[in-house]
């Protein structure tokens, strides 16, 4: 369980993505496998059965011809609001929303691996470990010692690398401050975006370019109507690209947008 | 887990989820160490053979477990509340003060062919007790008893110095494929044992002074409990495939019965007839 | 001479009274399903050795076959802490002669579902997690909990019935602990009833209580939603249906009539009552899903039907067919009275649930929730199917043993003489034309 600081403030983490800068390289997903040691694929494995902490989309407008638009939208945990549906689901206590970061962690060394949170999460974010995790020969050099992999049988999710919060932290702590400095927090998928599409930081914290894009008129959460109370905005100029935040409808199909 | 472990939340719900669970598992284990330790009390104090008849009879269809003032119509119907210990039951006490036993010279001896001496009592599970001059109790089948037994395959009997309860064990024996018990009818201890050739199983001391045998069918009682065990027999022989003349209209059951159905579960019908369900 | 031993001992075991096949015959009957049971248990194996990923669930698809079965058999295997409750704490005296056969399908159900649910979880082995660092707000810790205590107090309830076995009983100290035991048996029955009305509810409040799934979603009572009560109540109904279609089976394959028509008659009342009930509960839940529940989220009821091939017909099938239908059979005493009727309607009322409970499972995983979501299928692997064939083949074993050696039903010697008059007229009538 994650410590309660009753020292710093606590800080409400998230991103604020801009949509019509993404454009599908995938930088984002390969960085975050390689941050937090995901294992490359099985043989067997499928788009339904991989590991993919974050992972792009391609959705387009639903229109034929000339007329049709693409965009991409990379989707991870959206670290919702501490009514999260995959925590009181949870039968040992493994997922729980952090008060000092806003991050929905998830313990995999305490999973049963029920996949219980997997049927809560309305937004597909987590990812079940359906084989032991094995790396090809010589790739372990490339394991990211701060980061421990899961076993088979678990369940996992985006923590917002919560490994280099820790490291952000210790670094804080050794130069006698009480908060961590932005610079030294940054996800991988943040850092690697080649086009700048992600923002992260304090959505609490109006100065941060990520609070500011929260708050910009055209941003949207996705399926705000749960209540999920969800930490990543979703920011987009085009009409059709902001209607992804609603529910699907298979009678629209034509207009909305298609995975 | 709990209240003081880091980080580990434990709130209203906690305590009132947890405690209910605790709670029935404690109740379950209760009730499994209880049912030990009586049965262990049980085991010690010898109460096997109660426990194995009351388990019977419990087990007996509700048409045999008749009172036996129905059988003398007293009653038009009562099922016995005490497994035919009479002894207990302050009914049957009432009824002996109120209806005194008939006098010996008008119960009859020979009954639907079938001798029922008038000097000894009769049990229920076909045995009879005859008290001796010497303070002792002889033990012995009943005609009907004998005939079901025939010549046995084998008679189990206990040795002489044993203990044997009313409505307990008395002695088992094989015949064929059925294999029962036959019920003593009195308590007390065995100090000889007989056979089918000598006319009596067993010879038994009572433990204390004398000999209570309320619980015991005589005189004028014997024909119509006779009555009613033959159409039970009757009953026992249809159910298990044996088609037969009616016994009711004066036929007389053989010497040895399971000759003339070798193709009847014998084991059924003596389980049925000697009260062992 | 070895074999005359054998049969004689085999026989020893055997009720006193009652006909049971010879010991070959049964060795034959048990063949299929102890080879069922062994491709079973290498299909579990698998599983277990090599992972999930044996199966054809995934990331979409997290739960599967495995668990649409365990939920459907802890819902049949209902009838054992309901014909309790009826029996022991109500004192409906007519169904002492479904009692044990409703605990031993009972304890076939529940044992089946948690060896099931052992190879379904990705770490079986840290069981014991959800009892140390227990969640009091997650529905399946209250599921965990219910149905561990439950399938102890169905051992113990099974307990005698082992004990009460002809040759067993000769050892005293299991006679007078089984009679000892049975003195308390409403105390058990009163403990399986409650934690019973829990777990089937908390298996209902499992998808009830997800709010990322507005198809599975539901308003209720305080922490319950309302299908917290509708498994409770469809369980209750279907527990006996489940007990009238199993006892007619084991007549069917026996040849032996086995309770009296009366016992079938109570249960059909008690089934076809319930399931009135449930009917209307479920009807205006569905009322209040569509025009309020669902809505709210931002996700109309409609769609959900749009997705093929998930039409209105499965809610109509599992409403209306293979519920209102049944419930009207099991109410009209002319119709129940015929076996004819009375089975089907029976099995019908089985199928409901079967249905309800694989669209609280499989359909809500299927529906999208994000709006570029496919609508994907899913079909269980080989594994899968082996592991449930297995769970049923233990089941079958278990009850086939059982049947042999233990006094299941009571009644059975009674009515032996009514099956032997039956056939005796046969032949006068067939004389007469």
């Amino acid at each position: 369980m994650i410590a309660e600081t009753k020292k710093t403030p606590a800080a409400r983490y998230g991103m604020s993505i801009d949509v019509d800068r993404c454009n599908g390289c995938g930088s984002c997903m390969v960085a975050c496998a390689v941050e937090n040691n995901v294992p490359p694929a099985a043989s067997g494995a499928t788009d339904r059965t991989g590991l993919t902490w974050i992972r792009v989309f391609r959705i387009d407008n639903g229109a034929e011809g000339s007329g049709r638009r693409s965009a991409f939208v990379p989707v991870l945990c959206q670290h919702c609001g501490k009514d999260a549906p995959c925590v009181s689901v949870c039968p040992q206590q493994a997922v729980d929303v952090d008060p000092a970061t806003g991050i929905v962690g998830q313990m995999p060394e305490r999973c049963l691996g029920c996949r219980y949170c997997m049927a809560a999460c309305p937004y597909h974010a987590r990812y079940f470990n359906w084989w032991d995790p094995t790396w090809p020969a010589g790739m372990e050099k490339t394991l990211n010692p701060d980061v421990a992999p899961r076993m088979r049988g678990v369940v996992e999710k985006c923590n917002f690398c919560h490994g280099r919060w820790h490291a952000a932290k210790a670094k804080a702590v050794a130069n006698g401050k009480n908060e961590i400095d932005p610079a030294d927090y940054i996800p991988a998928c943040v850092e690697a975006c080649p086009s700048g599409a992600i923002h992260f930081g304090k959505l609490n914290d109006p100065a941060t370019e990520t609070a500011q894009g929260a708050r910009h008129p055209d941003s949207f959460r996705m399926l705000e109507s749960l209540g999920t109370d969800p930490k990543i905005y979703y920011h987009s100029k085009k009409n059709w690209v902001r209607e992804i935040s609603s529910a699907p409808r298979p009678g629209l199909a034509k207009e909305n947008a298609r995975g | 887990m709990f209240p003081w472990n880091y980080g580990f939340h434990f709130g209203a719900a906690s305590y009132i989820f947890l405690g209910a669970f605790y709670t029935v598992l404690l109740v379950v284990a209760t009730t499994i160490v209880n049912a030990l330790w009586r049965a262990n009390r049980d085991l010690s104090k010898g109460k096997v053979e109660d426990i194995r008849w009351h388990s019977d009879f419990h087990d007996l269809s509700a048409a045999d477990r008749t009172c036996r003032h129905v059988l003398t119509g007293e009653f038009t119907s009562r099922e016995c509340p005490h497994a035919f210990d009479c002894r207990q039951c302050e009914t049957h006490a009432r009824l002996i003060a109120l209806h005194p036993p008939v006098h010996a010279a008008e119960a009859e001896e020979e009954i639907f062919g079938m001798s029922f001496p008038l000097d000894r009592m009769y049990h229920r599970g076909h045995t009879w007790a005859r008290p001796e001059t010497d303070g002792t109790v002889t033990v012995g089948l009943d005609d009907l008893g004998s005939r079901l037994l025939g010549t046995p395959d084998a008679v189990d009997l206990p040795q002489p110095g044993s203990r044997v309860q009313a409505n307990g064990t008395a002695f088992r024996f094989h015949k064929r494929e059925a294999r029962v018990r036959v019920l003593s009818p009195v308590d007390g201890e065995v100090v000889e044992t007989g056979g089918v050739d000598r006319g009596f199983f067993l010879r038994v001391k009572p433990l204390d002074g004398l000999m209570d045998m309320r619980h015991l069918l005589r005189d004028a009682e014997v024909k119509p409990w006779l009555m009613r065990e033959l159409e039970r027999l009757q009953l026992a022989l249809t159910m298990e495939g044996a088609s037969i003349p009616s016994l009711a209209d004066g036929g007389v059951p053989v010497a040895d019965i399971a000759a003339a159905y070798p193709h009847t579960d014998w084991d059924a019908v003596c389980g049925e007839m000697f009260l062992e369900p | 001479m070895v074999r005359e031993m054998a049969k004689e001992m085999d026989k020893e075991f055997m009720t006193r009274g009652v006909r049971r096949c010879s010991t070959p015959r049964f060795l034959l009957w048990l063949a299929p399903w102890v080879a069922m049971l062994l491709f079973g248990a290498y299909s579990a194996g698998l599983c277990l050795v090599k992972g999930l990923n044996q199966t054809n669930m995934d990331n979409r698809y997290a739960f599967g076959l495995w668990i649409f079965v365990d939920l459907t058999i802890i819902a049949l295997g209902a009838g054992a802490f309901f014909t309790g409750f009826l029996l022991y704490i109500l004192k409906f005296k007519e169904l002492r002669a479904v009692i044990n056969s409703a605990v031993v399908i009972g304890l076939v159900c529940y044992s089946g579902a948690m060896a099931a649910l052992m190879v379904d979880v990705g770490q079986p082995l840290r069981a014991w997690f959800t009892f140390w660092y227990p969640n009091v707000h997650s529905m399946l810790t209250e599921v965990t909990f219910c149905i561990s205590c439950y399938l102890c107090v169905l051992f113990i309830e099974y307990l005698p019935i082992v004990l009460k076995n002809r040759k067993l009983r000769d050892i005293p100290s299991f006679l007078v602990f089984e009679f000892e035991l049975h003195k308390l048996i409403y105390v058990l029955a009163g403990v399986g009833t409650f934690l019973s009305f829990f777990h089937q509810g908390s298996l209902g409040g499992l998808y009830g209580v997800l709010r990322g799934r507005p198809f599975a979603f539901r308003e209720g009572i305080f922490v319950w939603p309302s299908t917290f009560f509708l498994f409770i109540i469809s369980a209750a109904a279907v527990g006996p249906s489940f007990l009238i279609f199993t006892t007619w089976l084991v007549e069917k394959i026996t040849g032996k009539r086995l309770a009296k028509d009366r016992v079938f008659d109570l249960l059909a009342r008690i089934s076809g009552i319930l399931l009135s009930v449930y009917v209307l509960a479920k009807t205006i839940d569905t009322l209040i899903w569509i025009n309020r529940t669902s809505p709210a989220l931002g996700f109309t009821a409609s769609q959900y039907y749009d997705w093929k091939p998930f039409g209105t017909w499965i809610l109509f099938a599992e409403i209306v067919l293979c519920g209102l239908v049944p419930a009207l059979i099991l109410l009209t005493p002319r119709l129940r009275a015929q076996r004819a009727w009375l089975i089907p309607a029976a099995a019908l009322a089985c199928c409901g649930v079967a249905l309800n409970r694989y669209v609280q499972t499989v359909q809500t995983l299927a529906l999208p929730t994000l709006s570029f979501d496919k609508f994907l299928s899913y079909t269980p692997s080989w594994q899968e199917v082996g592991t449930f064939l297995g769970v049923l083949a233990y089941g079958v074993l278990v009850y086939s043993f059982s049947f042999r050696y233990f006094r299941i039903f009571p009644e059975e010697r009674e009515l032996k003489t009514e099956v032997r008059l039956q056939q005796e007229e046969e032949p006068v009538l067939a004389g007469r034309f």
